[in-house]
C-alpha cells in the first residue's frame, strides 16, 4: 500500500518534471518569439512611418478627404493609423506563432478558429469604426445646435446621442461576431427601452413644465420665448 | 452661352418672343404674391420713369405674380404717385417673363436662371431685387441699373442707411474680412439687391460652381467676390436709402445667417485663394451717394442673455474650439469669457485672430465645415455683446472710426492667416 502510494507520487513527480522540462523550452521559445516580434513590429512601424512621411501620404489623404473622416472619428493621421495598425498586426502574428509553439492542442484549435474568424472580426471592426464616426458627427451636431439655441444641458443631449449610437454599433458588432447573440439583443433591447422609458417618464412627469414650454414653443407662438438679438444682416 | 438644361421650354419660348433687351430686372421671388406685386410695380415705375427709350424686361423666377401686377385693381398710392409725377412714361413695352419651377428654386438656381436669361436676351445691364425688401422703391432699381448701363461698371453693390445696431454681421465680420482679404472696400456683399453688367453675368454663368451648396444658398456674395477677383471688372457701390428692419421672425436667425454668409465667405476664400493670397491692403471703390448713414433710435435687445449664451458656448464647446483655434487664442477666449458683464470687452485683435483661425481650420477641414461655422456662433454673440456695450452711446462718427480700426486690424493680421493657410494641419491630441 505504502509502496503503491510512493510509486504513484514518484510517477506524478516524474510526469511533472517531464512536463516542465518539455514545456519550459517551448515557453522560452514563445517568449523569445514574442519579444523578437515586438522588436520587428517596432522596426517595421518606424520604417513604415518614415516611408509614409516621405511619400506625403497625409497630404494625399487630406486631398482625398480621408483625413477629414479620421478627424471626425477622433482618430490620428493616416500615416500614424497605418503604421500603428501594421505594428499591431505584425506583433499579434508573432504572438500567435509563439503561442502555437507551446503545442497546447486546445489552444492551437482556438488559434486556427481565430484565423477563420478574421473576416467577421474585420466586419465588426468596420461597423465599430462607422459607428464611431456617426456617433461623433451626430453628437457634435446636437451639441452645437443645443448650445446655439441656448438650451440647458447640451452636453447631456450630446452624450445621450453618442451613447445610443455606440450601444447600437457595439450590439451590431457583437451580433456580427456571433458572440452571445441572444444576450446581446436582449441586453440592447432592455437598456435602450429602459433609457427611452426613463427619459419619457422624466420628461413627462419630472419636467411637466419643461414639456409644456417645449410643446408651446414648437406648436404655439414661437416669438414669446425668443430672446431679442440684433438682426445679423 | 447658358446651359439650357435648367431652362424650361416655356421660359425659352418667352425669351425668344422678347428678343433682345437693354435692361433686365430679375426678381428672386420667395415671398407672397402681395409683396411680389409691390416689387413688380416699383420696378415698372422705375423703368418707365428712368429708362424711357430702352428695351426692358422683368423676370420673376418662381412665381406668376408679375403678370398680374399691372392689372391689379388695388394700386399702392405711394408708387402710384411716383409713377405719374414726372409725366413721362416708357415709349416701349415692358416685357414680363415668368420662370416657373415645380418647387421653390434655391437662390443659386434662381440667380442662374436670371443670368442665363440675361445672356440670351443680351441685356447690357441687369439688376436683381428681392420682394422681401418691403421698401424697394423705383429709385433703387434705377440706381442699381444706371452704373452698369451708363457708366460701364460691372458690379453694383448697394449701400443703405441703417440703424446703428442693424447689420452687425456685415459690420463686424463680413465687410472687414472681405475687404482685408480681397482688397476692395465694398460694404454690402450680402444684400438682397445688386446690379451687374452683361460681361460679369456671362463670366459668372460659365463658372462651374452652381452645384456647390454655398452658391445654392447665398450666390450674391460670390458674384461680388468674382467681380473683385475676376479679370478687370469694375466695381462700385451705390447708396439706396434706408434699409428697413425686416419683420420679426422673417429673416434668418443668427445661426442660419452665419451658416449661409460665413460659410459662403470661407468657401470663396478656398475658390479664390490664388488671388487673395497675393493681395495686400485694400482700395476704395467708386461710391455713388453718401458713403454711409447710421441712425440711432433706441432698440430693445436682450444683452444679458446674449452674454450668457457666449459664456456657455465657450464652456460647452471647449473641445471643438480647442480643435479649431490656436492654443494661444483658445486660452485668451477662455480668459475673457470668465469676465463679468460690466468688464467684458472683446478686443479687435482677438476677434480677428479667431476669425483667421476659423478660416484656416475651414480650409484644412479640421472638422466638418458646417459644424465649424456653427461653432463660431457663440463667439460672434460675445463680439456683438461687446459691440453693443461699447457703442451704446457712440455717435455714428465714432462707430465709423471704430469700424475702420477693425478693418485695419484685419489687414494687419492677414499674414497670420496666410501663414496658417499654407501650413499643414496641426493634429491635436
Amino acid at each position: 500500500m505504502k509502496d503503491t502510494i510512493v510509486q504513484g507520487l514518484e510517477q506524478a513527480y516524474y510526469n511533472l518534471v517531464h512536463m516542465i522540462a518539455e514545456f519550459l523550452p517551448r515557453f522560452v521559445v514563445m517568449l523569445v518569439i514574442i519579444l523578437v516580434g515586438l522588436l520587428v513590429a517596432y522596426v517595421i512601424r518606424y520604417i513604415l512611418r518614415a516611408l509614409l512621411r516621405l511619400t506625403r501620404l497625409d497630404r494625399v489623404s487630406e486631398d482625398a478627404g480621408a483625413s477629414r473622416v479620421l478627424r471626425m472619428a477622433a482618430l490620428p493621421s493616416m500615416t500614424e493609423l497605418l503604421s500603428r495598425s501594421i505594428f499591431w498586426i505584425t506583433w499579434i502574428g508573432f504572438i500567435l506563432v509563439g503561442v502555437s509553439i507551446l503545442g497546447v492542442a486546445g489552444l492551437q484549435e482556438q488559434i486556427s478558429r481565430l484565423f477563420r474568424f478574421l473576416p467577421e472580426i474585420f466586419i465588426a471592426m468596420l461597423i465599430l469604426f462607422l459607428g464611431l464616426i456617426l456617433a461623433n458627427f451626430l453628437s457634435r451636431a446636437a451639441l452645437l445646435a443645443s448650445v446655439n439655441a441656448g438650451q440647458r444641458s447640451p452636453k447631456l443631449l450630446s452624450w445621450s446621442i453618442r451613447f445610443v449610437i455606440w450601444m447600437l454599433a457595439i450590439s451590431m458588432a457583437l451580433e456580427e461576431l456571433g458572440l452571445a447573440r441572444q444576450t446581446v439583443i436582449a441586453a440592447f433591447s432592455i437598456v435602450f427601452g429602459a433609457s427611452m422609458l426613463g427619459l419619457a417618464i422624466a420628461f413627462g412627469l419630472g419636467g411637466q413644465d419643461l414639456a409644456r414650454r417645449a410643446l408651446e414653443r414648437h406648436l404655439g407662438d414661437s416669438e414669446k420665448e425668443k430672446y431679442k438679438e440684433p438682426q445679423p444682416l | 452661352m447658358a446651359d439650357e438644361t435648367y431652362l424650361s421650354d416655356d421660359l425659352l419660348r418667352q425669351l425668344m418672343s422678347v428678343g433682345e433687351v437693354d435692361l433686365l430686372v430679375g426678381i428672386l421671388s420667395h415671398s407672397s404674391a402681395n409683396t411680389m406685386r409691390a416689387a413688380a410695380r416699383s420696378i415698372e415705375n422705375s423703368l418707365q420713369q428712368n429708362f424711357v427709350r430702352q428695351r426692358v424686361a422683368i423676370i420673376s423666377v418662381d412665381g406668376g405674380a408679375v403678370e398680374d401686377a399691372a392689372s391689379e385693381d388695388s394700386v399702392d398710392p405711394q408708387t402710384e404717385g411716383i409713377a405719374f409725377s414726372k409725366g413721362i412714361t416708357s415709349l416701349r413695352t415692358i416685357h414680363r417673363i415668368t420662370a416657373g419651377f415645380n418647387s421653390a428654386p434655391s437662390a443659386g438656381l434662381a440667380l442662374r436662371t436670371i443670368l442665363a436669361s440675361s445672356d440670351l436676351l443680351r441685356a447690357k445691364a441687369c439688376a436683381v431685387v428681392s420682394p422681401a425688401t418691403s421698401s424697394t422703391s423705383p429709385d433703387w432699381i434705377a440706381n442699381l441699373l444706371r452704373p452698369a448701363f451708363r457708366d460701364s461698371f460691372d458690379f453694383v453693390a448697394p449701400m443703405y442707411s441703417r440703424h446703428k445696431f442693424q447689420g452687425l454681421l456685415a459690420r463686424n465680420l463680413l465687410y472687414p474680412m472681405t475687404r482685408a482679404l480681397f482688397g476692395r472696400r465694398i460694404r454690402e456683399l450680402y444684400s438682397d439687391e445688386w446690379g451687374f453688367s452683361n460681361r460679369l453675368g456671362a463670366y459668372c454663368l460659365t463658372q462651374d460652381v452652381w452645384h456647390e451648396e454655398p452658391i445654392r444658398t447665398r450666390p450674391e456674395a460670390w458674384m461680388g467676390i468674382s467681380a473683385m477677383t475676376g479679370p478687370d471688372f469694375r466695381c462700385c457701390q451705390v447708396f439706396l436709402g434706408e434699409k428697413p428692419q425686416p419683420p420679426a421672425g422673417s429673416g434668418p436667425d443668427i445661426v442660419e445667417a452665419l451658416r449661409q454668409t460665413v460659410g459662403s465667405l470661407f468657401w470663396c476664400l478656398e475658390t479664390h485663394q490664388s488671388v487673395w493670397l497675393g493681395r495686400n491692403g485694400s482700395e476704395p471703390v467708386a461710391t455713388i451717394g453718401p458713403d454711409h448713414a447710421v441712425s440711432a433710435e433706441p432698440m430693445d435687445l436682450d444683452r444679458a442673455r446674449m452674454f450668457e449664451m457666449f459664456q456657455s458656448g465657450v464652456k460647452q464647446l471647449e473641445p471643438i474650439l480647442h480643435t479649431i483655434l490656436s492654443s494661444e487664442t483658445h486660452t485668451n477666449i477662455q480668459t475673457v469669457a470668465t469676465l463679468d458683464q460690466q468688464t467684458f470687452r472683446f478686443g479687435t485683435d482677438l476677434w480677428v485672430k479667431i476669425l483667421y483661425d476659423f478660416a484656416s481650420a475651414y480650409h484644412h477641414s479640421v472638422i466638418n465645415r458646417d459644424h465649424l461655422v456653427q461653432a463660431l456662433v457663440p463667439l460672434y454673440r460675445g463680439k456683438i455683446y461687446s459691440f453693443l456695450m461699447e457703442h451704446s452711446d457712440s455717435s455714428p462718427g465714432d462707430m465709423e472710426a471704430e469700424g475702420e480700426n477693425l478693418c485695419l486690424e484685419f489687414e494687419r493680421q492677414k499674414p497670420y492667416l496666410i501663414e496658417k493657410w499654407k501650413a499643414g494641419v496641426e493634429v491635436k491630441s
